[in-house]
């Protein structure tokens, strides 16, 4: 496909995207990928570091260019029409990427005009955007006295004075209090209320899970999954979810409990805890004692629960999304 | 072109933001120039300063016993040591007793006196020989003046003696040829030892010489002061490092993620990194306008013609500018940018003679340097401390135009194999 795409369901769409970083031996970052995003939509890449999620957003903001494959944002082919494109979003780096030395004041004007903001319009957009994220008192104080939330908030007012209709956040949260990722998680929301669509990228689950319409499982690469909640969780299948915490052997007992019958995988511990993919949980339940009691360990905690994507992770990719 | 400007200032707000940056840049040079203007005692010259000198004649005419009053000893030496030759080097100033003259040096008023005694003429013309000593009375803290002075004196005394000798010598010949009359034996030792001073004088000519950049006009050469001549050899080389503050920004912000940032907003990357350049183009301007300025006011430079001095500054400046760049376009990091910036702008200032002014520069390192730009504006600038105008700068400036362009190319073409 090489004109243009106007198709107004449709915000973003990805087809066979391919990037491999210092060919023919580097890594293969983004390998295959195709999706598309319609207009209005939370759409998240969940997947550990290293999946690809940062390299799909690159080539999606026109920074990077990809081997193979095409992708259209808005209607405007990423790689012929970047001006255009780079027009229509807002880009939220995962990294802090403000200047420390300027005030945050300076660096919403800043931005502002490098989104093409003059005048009047500038100004109300920045007093606007600095109410919204809190730091009107602050707006004099140079970055370098800032939190980390409140960085993180502002990071995320840069890429909103132009009212972009596309709006992608590359981890957004990562590294900030429970305060200001609530904060933030809020202001996504309240953001595609409004009418923007969202390409949410993150390492959380339970923010996928919150945020999104719906969800692309991304791991070394390669898109494994697609879907809304419920259908990634069906992926799944009747399974349930145990988790457990022992005080001591975990490491062992992991190994040993991966080979019992009705046990589909199971997470690398962490901290003695971790947790298990099973079939049929009523009768596992008394193995995993029994087991634990010949390895000298004892199981604290037990929970049982319903399927998540934590655990659609470990189904297609055998690894917890942490490991 | 706006968004490049507002990149620009932004980039300018940064740097002079950073009091590492401005140490850099203006106290460095400003520091090293004063300090070694300083160290040359008054910092008026390279050139060792006028001796003020208390002069006591006590070798009167009558106590000589000559018909003509110059041809005294005293009136000899006197007039040697205010002569146009040692204009610059001994300046007199004529006392009537030995005491004050003493006084004056003890108070630090000159810095040495020479006491011509009464006898001075007599002793010399006397045979046997009478004994009259001439004292160089000198302050202990002061080395150099009352070492030119007596270095003067005792060159004064010694021709005085050959005349002395040639008289002797003259009169005796005469006598031995059987003239006995006293009037005409004076007469013709008296002739002898004139034309004795004057052939020596002739041969020898106590004349100093001081050496300036090489230039045409010569004889019309200002002698700029000594901090001034370190300035603009510090000026240049701080122009460098001052450059490459915000060219390293480039990589800094790479790595911090801002010019990726600013990549991804609809302002093309060719306005983003015009918009750099301006910015290291400006931050550079700025720091030389300021501290030719300074050195005008805070250390008495004459920098000539204010036309030439203007494009000297903005030349300099783009060379400077485009000097770092390029510098800064291979280096993968900020640190890396650092460490080869550093060694190539303390070798071109090696080369260009930075760290020793813009005199005394000979023949053969004065076209040595000119491989680099730095040599060329180091030229320029000596030719405008000492006296030049537009016709001794058009050539370096020429030069200087032309090693911007190629650095600027190259900058160009490094940068935008890495982001383009």
């Amino acid at each position: 496909m090489s004109a243009s795409r106007e198709n107004a369901a449709e915000a973003i769409v990805v087809q066979n995207l391919r990037k491999q970083f210092d060919p023919p031996k580097g890594p293969v970052a983004v390998d295959n990928v195709s999706f598309s995003i319609k207009t209005g939509e939370i759409f998240s890449l969940l997947g550990p570091n290293g999946a690809g999620k940062t390299t799909t957003i690159s080539i999606l903001s026109c920074l990077l260019k990809p081997d193979q494959g095409e992708a259209w944002v808005g209607g405007y082919s990423v790689t012929r029409e970047a001006e255009k494109v780079k027009a229509l979003i807002g880009v939220v780096p995962q990294e802090i990427a403000l200047y420390e030395d300027l005030t945050g004041r300076e660096n919403l004007f800043f931005w502002g005009r490098m989104y093409g903001l003059r005048g009047k319009e500038l100004e109300s957009q920045v007093e606007e955007a600095l109410e919204l994220i809190g730091l009107t008192d602050r707006q004099r104080d140079r970055l370098s006295k800032y939190s980390g939330g409140m960085k993180r908030r502002l990071n995320i007012a840069a890429a909103l004075l132009h009212r972009p209709r596309i709006l992608y956040l590359d981890e957004p949260t990562v590294g900030i209090d429970p305060q200001s990722r609530r904060a933030i998680l809020d202001r996504v929301k309240e953001l595609n209320a409004a009418g923007v669509t969202v390409l949410y990228t993150t390492h959380y689950m339970e923010e996928a899970e919150e945020l999104s319409h719906r969800i692309a499982i991304m791991d070394q690469g390669k898109m494994i999954a697609i879907g809304t909640k419920e259908e990634l969780v069906q992926l799944v299948g009747g399974r349930t979810r145990i988790e457990l915490t022992l005080d001591r052997h975990a490491d062992l007992l992991a190994q040993r409990w991966r080979t019992l019958p009705g046990v589909e995988s199971a997470s690398a511990p962490e901290d003695g805890r971790l947790f298990l993919l099973a079939d049929e949980a009523s009768t596992l339940l008394p193995r995993l004692f029994e087991t634990a009691r010949e390895a000298g360990a004892r199981i604290t905690e037990i929970n049982l629960a319903e399927p998540n994507l934590e655990m659609v992770f470990l189904h297609l990719t055998g690894r917890a999304l942490r490991d | 072109m706006l968004r490049a400007l507002h990149i620009a200032w932004k980039d300018v707000r940064q740097t002079y933001r950073n009091v590492v940056a401005l140490a850099t840049m203006f106290v460095g040079p400003l520091l090293l120039a004063s300090a070694i203007g300083g160290a040359f005692g008054t910092g008026d010259n390279f050139i060792i300063p006028a001796v003020k000198t208390a002069v006591v004649n006590q070798d009167l005419r009558s106590q000589a016993g000559t018909a003509n009053q110059n041809l005294t000893a005293g009136a000899m030496l006197e007039t040697a040591l205010t002569s146009t030759e040692l204009s610059g080097l001994v300046e007199v100033v004529k006392y009537d007793t030995p005491e004050k003259a003493r006084v004056a040096v003890d108070k630090n008023e000159v810095a040495v006196a020479v006491i011509i005694p009464p006898g001075l003429s007599a002793a010399l013309a006397s045979a046997p020989r009478e004994v009259a000593t001439v004292e160089v009375y000198k302050n202990p803290g002061t080395t150099v003046g009352p070492a030119v002075v007596t270095a003067v004196v005792t060159s004064v005394l010694q021709e005085m003696e050959g005349a002395r000798a040639a008289a002797a010598a003259s009169a005796k010949l005469a006598f031995s040829h059987g003239l006995v009359d006293p009037t005409k034996l004076a007469s013709i030792a008296q002739k002898t030892a004139e034309a004795f001073v004057q052939t020596q004088h002739k041969l020898t000519g106590a004349s100093l010489e001081s050496r300036g950049p090489v230039t045409s006009g010569a004889e019309s050469l200002k002698r700029p002061n000594v901090a001034s001549q370190v300035l603009v050899g510090m000026m240049l080389f701080f122009m460098l490092f001052g450059g490459s503050i915000p060219a390293r920004g480039i990589l800094d912000e790479h790595r911090s993620g801002t010019l990726p940032r600013l990549f991804t907003t609809p302002t093309p990357r060719a306005i983003i990194l015009g918009g750099k350049y301006l910015a290291v183009f400006l931050v550079v301007l700025i720091q030389s306008a300021v501290l030719v300025i300074a050195g005008w006011l805070l250390l008495g430079a004459d920098w000539g013609p204010v036309g030439p001095v203007v494009a000297l500054v903005v030349v300099g400046a783009l060379v400077a500018a485009s000097q770092a760049l390029l510098t800064v376009s291979f280096a993968k990091t900020p640190g890396q940018a650092g460490a080869v910036s550093s060694s190539i702008f303390v070798a071109m200032a090696l080369i260009s003679g930075n760290f020793f002014g813009t005199a005394n520069a000979g023949e053969t390192f004065a076209k040595v340097r000119r491989v680099s730009p730095l040599g060329w504006l180091m030229e320029a600038w000596g030719r405008l401390l000492y006296g030049g105008s537009w016709a001794d700068v058009a050539l370096p400036i020429v030069a200087v135009l032309g090693f911007t362009l190629v650095f600027f190319a190259l900058a160009t073409f490094f940068f935008r194999r890495r982001y383009a």
